[in-house]
């Protein structure tokens, strides 16, 4: 028995402490867009926030996530329109889609750090999450083009408490 | 394939590889109302319209496509609905999409199957559901011109909307539909007479639309098989042997599992579908219990007639086989290659092999199996319902008829779902407890369970007369036979000498479009391989392997005369006889990439290097003209670093450019990562790869830049998933040659064997 804060919810799963968190998600939780793909940290499609960190929660136990703020692609945003979220529909950058709330998810923590990042940090950032179908180059332009746009609601933001 | 696999041969039977007719539309239309079951419900709630098997329109004026190819990320089912959008003159914005079952209704019209794969949807679909659109038009506006009372020959129909400029009457889909008058049927000759749009008329085909899959991609609502949840369901986690193919079980012990929380059964498979060997589901209320139990379940083996079979018995066994003058059969055979070799000026030999690969989309393969009174629900992604319903079936005992597939997204396909392995775990595991179960491959069982792209050996010879030009060429393949494996005699071709069927999906691309006067090829069989490593199809086939084969041995033979490789093959792709046509559009491609990557016109740093490639994959009646000039640097270690791609491709009509982009680059970045990251290897009967520390496709820093040039020239489309994967790894090895002096003839291309032939 755990108790999880799950996208802002508080919720009481059955599970052993060492369950997952990503199979507690899914079945218990029966909240589906963070995936399973390889079940040792390799390969990014389950990533999920922890306190705003991105983690694996293949590699992440109910035990560590208990008393965290956990945030998964459903909670993101409150209609799929997070700024990263419009930059992959602008940008078309799903093939497949699978791994694509794991990137999103990555990418978010970025952001939330740093709101101008480098091609360069960009890929250090994004390099442990696998694309099969190699949507790599619109991801990039994706996080990028998200960026941008927050950078200017941001200053726009600004600019309207000023006035 | 065996007893026990029923029912799979395809509807239509002429399906001779090479000769496939893209332009028959087969569909038989039925206009008018769906069967509507009573009159008082169909009063409280209007009827949909469904023009065809392939759309509905709903009385609120939605139009829902269903697709019945599978969706792995090429779109395929929004391309369905913009061909239908565009001839119906549908508004984007009202187009929806939904995923066939294995309803035979659902066949496609060319193939009489359901099978997705060799890049053929969008050319063998085009035209069906280019008349099935239209001819909805067509009854729409025949309703909508009686209605407004108003020539039909008037009418103008765009963005769901008839309208009636002279009197600027207008009616929209969703009135049409709600007034029931459309009901005009076409038989199949009335639909083969309709006049389709002419390429100046489209107003939605060549636009890039969004495609209709991608918002739900983004929010995690997209649902693939293994989010398939069932009330009541359990889970199975697999234990699977050692040894890729050929182990029994001995015994199991699950006394310790027992003991595990969740824990229902341990079901050892009775798979007489022959999909798998040895395996056993644990099975758990939940998958992370399914996944303990199988740990500690206890599972002894016999291994098999493959237990000591590695990498290196097979490559040993495909070069005693090439070396028989009886093996295998004959795939081309022009003129006589051994005559011309004795008065030849010049020969060369050379051998090129490829590694095992592994498919590993991004969803490990999973089923989830029901049975509800007679019928049996499975809920897959798959590639290929018409067999892997027949699968499941097999593994329940019944016949296929009482299976209903029910398709999902997949979440990477690249042929691996063309297997129906999962199903029968799911299915026997939900027959032995009563319930629903949902069968999960970890990656370790995704992985060595792969129906792998085969290891391949191949041996080119070519003779070149006095003034350098090539005059013979023989070239054998060996591999395993991955449509073989199938058992449907269809998807085998005949050999040119008469000894019996051949895949042909195993030397595909050796059917160039050079001139070469005396031309073998030979496809032997691997039995070894096909044994021990039963093969699968993965993407872009034997055009992965042939083409790597014979794009080097060009380069190599162009250098041994002293000429520039890339004006040798311009030289090759003459176009007389029977590869006029085809020679000269993938002469222009060739053209196009070298003049866009700036070939031969810079003087390039010390260990740099551009070399060329061409292809006509997939096949030579599909073929998609293909051109990639790669630039490498080479270290001084043999580390081979990919600075650019440039392709250029000629995919005759392009209905989606941004997506045909994202397939073309998708497709070259599959090519380099096996060029330069993939391999995988057997020892004792077992894929020793097994997650992604080990089995390590490209990631984002090791993207090069890839410029993508498409050719559209107006000829009927091609397909684009796949035969950008065949041209990057040639011209990859041959730009190593050009840096460095270093031929490479192993794929993957690694670091010693270029530090090694740098040295030689």
């Amino acid at each position: 028995m755990a108790n999880l804060n799950i996208n802002g919810r508080n919720m009481s799963v059955e599970a052993a402490n060492d369950t997952p968190l990503l199979w507690v998600i899914r079945e218990q939780l029966q909240m589906t867009g963070t995936k399973f793909g390889c079940g040792a940290g390799l390969c990014g499609a389950c990533t999920v926030h922890l306190n705003g960190e991105a983690v694996r929660s293949c590699q992440t136990s109910i035990a560590d996530a208990a008393g965290k703020k956990i945030t998964t692609i459903e909670g993101l945003s409150a209609k799929g329109d997070h700024p990263l979220q419009k930059a992959w529909i602008a940008e078309q950058v799903p093939q497949c889609g699978y791994c694509q709330s794991g990137q999103i998810m990555q990418a978010a923590s970025l952001l939330s750090k740093n709101s101008n990042p480098t091609k360069e940090e960009v890929v250090a950032h994004m390099d442990g999450n696998l694309c099969r179908c190699m949507t790599y180059s619109r991801i990039q332009k994706a996080i990028l083009r998200a960026a941008s746009e927050m950078r200017t609601a941001s200053a726009t933001g600004t600019e309207r408490r000023a006035t | 394939m065996n007893e026990h696999v029923k029912n799979i041969i395809p509807e239509t039977t002429d399906l001779s590889r090479r000769s496939f007719l893209v332009g028959t539309a087969a569909t038989g239309l039925v206009l008018g109302y769906a069967a509507v079951p009573g009159i008082d419900q169909a009063l409280a709630a209007p009827a949909s319209f469904e023009p065809s098997v392939w759309y509905s329109i709903a009385p609120d004026g939605l139009v829902t496509v269903t697709c019945g190819k599978a969706d792995m990320g090429q779109h395929i089912a929004s391309t369905m609905a913009q061909i239908v959008a565009e001839e119906l003159g549908a508004s984007w914005k009202d187009m929806r999409v939904q995923l066939a079952s294995n309803d035979p209704k659902f066949n496609d019209p060319v193939l009489g199957a359901q099978i997705t794969g060799g890049s053929w949807s969008t050319m063998m679909n085009f035209d069906a559901m280019s008349r099935a659109g239209a001819a909805g038009r067509m009854a729409l506006t025949e309703a909508a011109a009686s209605a407004m009372g108003v020539p039909a020959g008037e009418l103008v129909v765009r963005d769901s909307v008839i309208s009636h400029p002279k009197s600027k009457k207008s009616m929209s889909f969703a009135d049409v539909v709600k007034g029931g008058k459309a009901t005009k049927s076409f038989t199949p000759d009335e639909l083969k007479a309709i006049k389709l749009k002419s390429p100046d008329q489209y107003t939605l085909i060549g636009v890039s639309v969004p495609q209709l899959d991608i918002p739900s991609k983004t929010n995690g609502t997209a649902k693939y098989g293994i989010d398939v949840m069932l009330p009541g369901m359990a889970y199975g986690a697999l234990v699977t042997p050692p040894v890729r193919y050929g182990a029994t079980v001995k015994s199991v012990d699950d006394s310790a599992a027992k003991k595990l929380p969740g824990f229902i059964k341990a079901v050892t498979l009775d798979d007489k579908t022959g999909s798998t060997t040895g395996w056993v589901v644990a099975v758990a209320n939940t998958y992370a219990q399914a996944k303990k139990a199988a740990e500690a379940l206890k599972v002894s083996y016999d291994g098999g007639p493959n237990a000591k079979v590695s990498s290196e018995s097979l490559l040993a066994e495909a070069k005693r086989l090439q070396g028989l003058d009886d093996s295998g059969q004959f795939f081309v055979k022009d003129g006589d290659p051994n005559a011309a070799f004795g008065s030849a000026a010049k020969v060369l030999e050379a051998e090129y092999t490829t590694s095992i690969n592994i498919h590993a989309p991004m969803e490990p393969m999973n089923a989830t199996a029901e049975f509800k009174g007679d019928i049996l629900h499975i809920y897959s992604g798959n590639q290929f319902a018409t067999r892997s319903g027949a699968i499941a079936a097999g593994a329940a005992g019944i016949d296929p008829k009482y299976v209903v597939m029910h398709q999902m997204w997949l979440g990477g396909g690249f042929g691996r779902r063309l297997d129906a392995d999962m199903m029968v775990p799911a299915v026997q595991a939900a027959k032995a407890i009563g319930k629903p179960v949902k069968v999960i491959y970890t990656r370790e069982n995704d992985m060595t369970m792969d129906y792998s792209r085969p290891l391949t050996y191949q041996k080119v010879k070519a003779g070149v007369d006095a003034d350098g030009k090539l005059v013979a060429l023989s070239h054998d393949v060996v591999s395993a036979w991955p449509t073989a494996r199938w058992g449907i005699p269809d998807f085998l071709s005949p050999s040119v000498d008469k000894k019996g069927p051949l895949d042909a999906f195993t030397v595909n691309g050796a059917d160039f479009f050079y001139t070469v006067p005396n031309h073998h090829v030979r496809a032997i069989k691997n039995e070894m391989a096909h044994s021990a490593t039963p093969s699968g199809q993965l993407r872009s086939v034997a055009p992965g392997w042939t083409f790597w084969a014979i794009e080097s041995a060009i380069d190599e033979i162009a250098h041994a005369t002293g000429k520039d490789p890339a004006q040798f093959r311009v030289e090759l792709l003459d176009g007389k006889g029977k590869n006029d046509g085809g020679a000269q559009r993938l002469r222009n491609t060739l053209l196009a990439a070298m003049g866009l990557a700036g070939y031969g016109t810079k003087k390039l740093p010390k260990g740099e290097g551009m070399g060329v490639a061409c292809v006509s994959s997939q096949e030579r009646a599909t073929a998609s003209w293909t051109a990639c000039v790669a630039h490498v640097a080479v270290a001084s270690s043999g580390e081979v670093t990919v600075k650019k791609l440039t392709v250029a491709t000629d995919v005759g009509t392009q209905v989606h450019p941004d997506n045909i982009r994202a397939q073309v680059e998708g497709a070259a970045l599959w090519g380099m990562s096996l060029a330069l990251f993939e391999k995988a290897t057997l020892k004792d009967g077992g894929i020793e790869q097994t997650n992604f520390d080990s089995y390590t496709p490209l990631r984002m820093s090791q993207m090069p830049e890839v410029a993508v040039n498409v050719i559209a020239n107006g000829e009927k489309a091609t397909g684009v998933g796949e035969p950008a994967v065949t041209v990057v790894a040639p011209a990859i090895g041959n730009a190593v040659f050009n840096a460095v002096g270093a031929r490479i003839r192993g794929l993957p291309i690694t670091a010693e064997a270029v530090k090694a032939a740098m040295k030689a």
